[in-house]
C-alpha cells in the first residue's frame, strides 16, 4: 500500500502543489495541517480558491490529524498533506504514522542556511529531520514532480 | 482612510509589469512587490516623510511570491490594509496568506490554461494560414485576458483589502477556472493533426516511421521511464543517439 | 548575414529573453512568436514559422509554476530560426537541436541569474529592510539590466553556433532528415502528453480525443 505523502512547504497551497503535483498524482484530496489556519475562516476561504473544484480541501489541526490520519491514508495515492514548517512536521510525526515526507519549499529566514535553492534550514530544523530519518521516515526534497528528488542524506551532507 | 490618486494606481500598474525583474531565491519577488507598491504608499498620512510610509516600506520588500499577473491583487490589498491602519503583524499575516492562493489560481488560469490554449490556436493557424496569422492569434488570445487580469487584479485588490477571497471568488473567475483546463486540452488536440501535417506532410514515408518511433519513445519515457527527464533533455538525447547510431 | 540583420536578431533575442520572466511576460518569447519574427528578420519567414512550430511543441511542456526552473526558449528560437534560413524542411533537425541546446543553457543561465540576484539582495539587505526607496529601485531595475545581459549573451552565443552549423553542417542530408523526423515526433508526443495534464485526469483523455477528432476532421475537410 502507498504511504500518504506529507509535504512541507511554507506557501502551502500554490501552483507547484495544485498544478505540478496535482496533475502528476491525480490529486483528489488536499489536507492542510496547520493550527492557525484551522482557526481562521478568512484564511481558509483564500486557500479554497486555490484548489480546483474536483479536489477536496480539508483543514486540520495537528490534534485533528492524530485521529483522521488513518482515513487520509486509506486513499493515500490521491491525497497530500500540506504542512507549513518542520516544526509542524515533527509534531505530526509524534501523533501519526508518517512514512513519506517531501520537502517542497522552506524559504530563507534569519538563522537558516541554504541546502537547495528552495530549501533553507536552521540547525535545529536539520537535526529534527535527521531524527525523523533515523526513525524510519523517508524524507526527500523535490519542488515539482519533473525535477529530481534529493534524498535527505544528500540534502544535509 | 485616504485614497491614493489615480496616477499612483497607474504607476503601480506599470511597475507591476516588471515585478519579477529581481527574482531571487531569498525574497523571490518581494523586492518587486515593494517597488511596485511604493506609489500607493506615498499617500499614507505624512507622505514620504511620515512614519506610516516608513513602516509600510520596511514590510514591503520581504519574501513574497505569487503569479505575476495576480500580484496586483496583493499590492492593492496590502496597500489598502496599510491605509486602513491595520496593525503591522496583521499586514504581514495577510501577505503570508496571499502567497500560496494567488500562485495557485494564477498558475491554473494562465500557465496551465490560457497559455497552452492560445499557443495551440497559434500553432493550428500557423500550420494552415499565411505566416504571421498564428503569431497574431497567439498574442491576442493570450494578452487580452492577461492585461484584463492585471487591471482587474490591482483594482479588486484595493477594493477588497483583506476580504480578497470574495474578489477571487467572482463567478466569472470561477467559471474561467472550471473551463480553461479542458478547453486547453481540446485546443491542443485540435491543433496537433494540422501541425503534424504541416511539419511532416511533405516528408517521405521513412521519415514518418522515424517520427512515429520518436513519438512512441517520448511517450514511454515521459510517462513511465523518466518523467523527470524533461522534453528538452530527451530531445538532446535523441539527437546524440541519431548522431552516434548513424555514425557507423 | 549582414551586420544590420545580426544586430536586429540580437535585439530581438534580448526582448524575447526579457519577456520570459523580467518584463511584461506577454509571450513574445514563445518559440512560435520569437522564431517567426526572427525568420522574417533573417529573410526566411517560412522557415521561421516551421522552427517556431516545432519548438512550440516542445515548449508546451513548460509550466513555470511557483518559481520552479524551466528552459528559456526565446533567444533559443531566435538562433534556431537564424540557423534554418534557406534550408529544406527535412533538414531543420540541426537548427532544432541548436534551439534545444540553447533552451537548456537558458535554463541554467536563469538559475545563475537568480543566484546572482540572491547575492545582490543579500548585500543590499540593510537598505531593503529599512525600506529605502533608492536601494529598492536600484536592486529591482538592476535585475532588468542583468537579465538583458543574460539574454544578449545567450542570443550572441546562439547566433555564433548557428553560423558554425551553417558553415560546417554536422550531418549529411540522410541523417539530417532522420533527426528532423525524430524530433518532430518527440515534440508532437510531448504536446499531447502535456495536454492530458491540463484537465481533470479522469476526463482529460476524452477531451484530448475530442480535440484530435475535430482537428483530424478539419485537416481532411480542408
Amino acid at each position: 500500500m502507498t504511504d500518504v505523502l506529507v509535504r512541507v512547504d511554507d506557501r502551502l497551497v500554490h501552483g507547484q502543489v495544485v498544478v505540478g503535483w496535482g496533475r502528476a498524482l491525480g490529486l483528489r484530496h488536499i489536507v492542510l495541517v496547520d493550527d492557525a489556519i484551522r482557526a481562521s475562516p478568512w484564511e481558509q476561504d483564500l486557500y479554497r480558491m486555490g484548489v480546483p473544484s474536483a479536489v477536496q480541501i480539508e483543514f486540520a489541526s495537528v490534534a485533528d490529524a492524530a485521529t483522521a490520519f488513518p482515513r487520509w491514508a486509506a486513499d493515500a495515492a490521491h491525497t497530500i498533506l500540506l504542512l507549513g514548517s518542520v516544526e509542524t512536521l515533527a509534531r505530526l510525526c509524534a501523533v501519526a504514522p508518517v512514512r513519506r515526507v517531501n520537502l517542497g519549499g522552506i524559504h530563507q529566514q534569519p538563522g537558516r542556511r541554504e541546502h537547495l535553492p528552495y530549501v533553507f534550514l536552521t540547525e535545529a530544523e536539520a537535526d529534527r529531520l535527521r531524527a525523523l530519518d533515523r526513525a524510519g521516515v523517508a524524507i526527500s526534497a523535490q519542488d515539482v514532480p519533473t525535477r529530481r528528488a534529493v534524498p535527505i542524506e544528500e540534502l544535509l551532507a | 482612510m485616504g485614497r491614493p490618486p489615480v496616477s499612483a494606481f497607474v504607476r503601480t500598474g506599470l511597475r507591476l509589469l516588471t515585478v519579477q525583474a529581481c527574482w531571487n531565491y531569498e525574497r523571490m519577488i518581494g523586492v518587486g512587490l515593494g517597488y511596485a507598491s511604493e506609489p500607493l504608499l506615498r499617500a499614507l498620512p505624512g507622505g514620504r516623510a511620515g512614519e506610516p510610509y516608513a513602516a509600510a516600506m520596511r514590510r514591503a520588500t520581504q519574501y513574497f511570491n505569487a503569479h505575476p499577473y495576480l500580484t496586483g491583487l496583493a499590492a492593492g490589498a496590502l496597500a489598502r490594509a496599510e491605509h486602513a491602519e491595520v496593525p503591522g503583524e496583521q499586514v504581514e499575516r495577510l501577505r503570508d496568506t496571499l502567497l500560496g492562493p494567488l500562485g495557485a489560481v494564477g498558475d491554473r488560469l494562465v500557465w496551465a490554461g490560457t497559455l497552452p490554449a492560445a499557443s495551440a490556436v497559434g500553432l493550428a493557424l500557423s500550420a494552415s494560414a499565411p505566416a504571421g496569422v498564428g503569431v497574431a492569434a497567439l498574442l491576442t488570445l493570450y494578452n487580452v485576458p492577461h492585461v484584463a487580469l492585471r487591471v482587474w487584479g490591482l483594482r479588486a485588490g484595493w477594493r477588497s483589502g483583506a476580504a480578497l477571497a470574495r474578489a477571487l471568488g467572482t463567478p466569472l473567475l470561477r467559471a474561467a477556472l472550471r473551463i480553461i483546463g479542458p478547453l486547453a486540452t481540446v485546443c491542443v488536440g485540435l491543433a496537433l493533426p494540422a501541425v503534424a501535417g504541416r511539419l511532416a506532410g511533405t516528408l517521405e514515408l521513412a521519415a514518418w516511421v522515424a517520427a512515429a518511433a520518436g513519438a512512441a519513445a517520448a511517450w514511454v519515457v515521459g510517462r513511465w521511464l523518466a518523467p523527470s527527464l524533461g522534453v528538452v533533455r530527451l530531445g538532446l538525447l535523441a539527437a546524440v543517439v541519431v548522431w552516434l547510431g548513424t555514425a557507423w | 548575414m549582414s551586420a544590420e540583420v545580426f544586430i536586429a536578431l540580437l535585439l530581438w533575442g534580448i526582448i524575447a529573453g526579457l519577456d520570459l520572466v523580467s518584463v511584461l511576460q506577454s509571450m513574445v518569447g514563445r518559440p512560435l512568436v520569437a522564431a517567426t519574427v526572427a525568420g522574417a528578420l533573417a529573410g526566411d519567414p517560412a522557415n521561421g514559422v516551421l522552427i517556431g512550430m516545432a519548438l512550440e511543441l516542445f515548449a508546451l511542456e513548460f509550466l513555470p509554476v511557483g518559481g520552479a526552473r524551466y528552459p528559456d526558449y526565446g533567444p533559443a528560437s531566435v538562433a534556431a530560426a537564424a540557423a534554418a534560413v534557406g534550408m529544406p524542411l527535412g533538414q531543420l533537425g540541426v537548427p532544432l537541436v541548436l534551439g534545444l541546446v540553447l533552451a537548456y543553457g537558458g535554463d541554467w543561465s536563469l538559475v545563475g541569474l537568480r543566484r546572482w540576484n540572491t547575492w545582490r539582495v543579500r548585500r543590499a539587505a540593510r537598505g531593503l529592510d529599512a525600506g529605502d526607496l533608492h536601494t529598492i529601485s536600484r536592486i529591482q531595475l538592476g535585475g532588468i539590466l542583468w537579465d538583458a545581459l543574460r539574454s544578449l549573451a545567450l542570443t550572441g552565443a546562439g547566433l555564433g553556433l548557428a553560423w558554425a552549423a551553417r558553415t560546417a553542417p554536422p550531418l549529411d542530408d540522410r541523417r539530417g532528415l532522420l533527426l528532423t523526423a525524430v524530433l518532430i515526433g518527440i515534440g508532437l508526443a510531448n504536446a499531447a502528453q502535456n495536454a492530458l495534464r491540463l484537465a481533470d485526469p479522469r476526463r482529460a483523455g476524452w477531451w484530448l480525443a475530442l480535440g484530435l477528432a475535430g482537428g483530424t476532421a478539419w485537416v481532411v475537410l480542408r
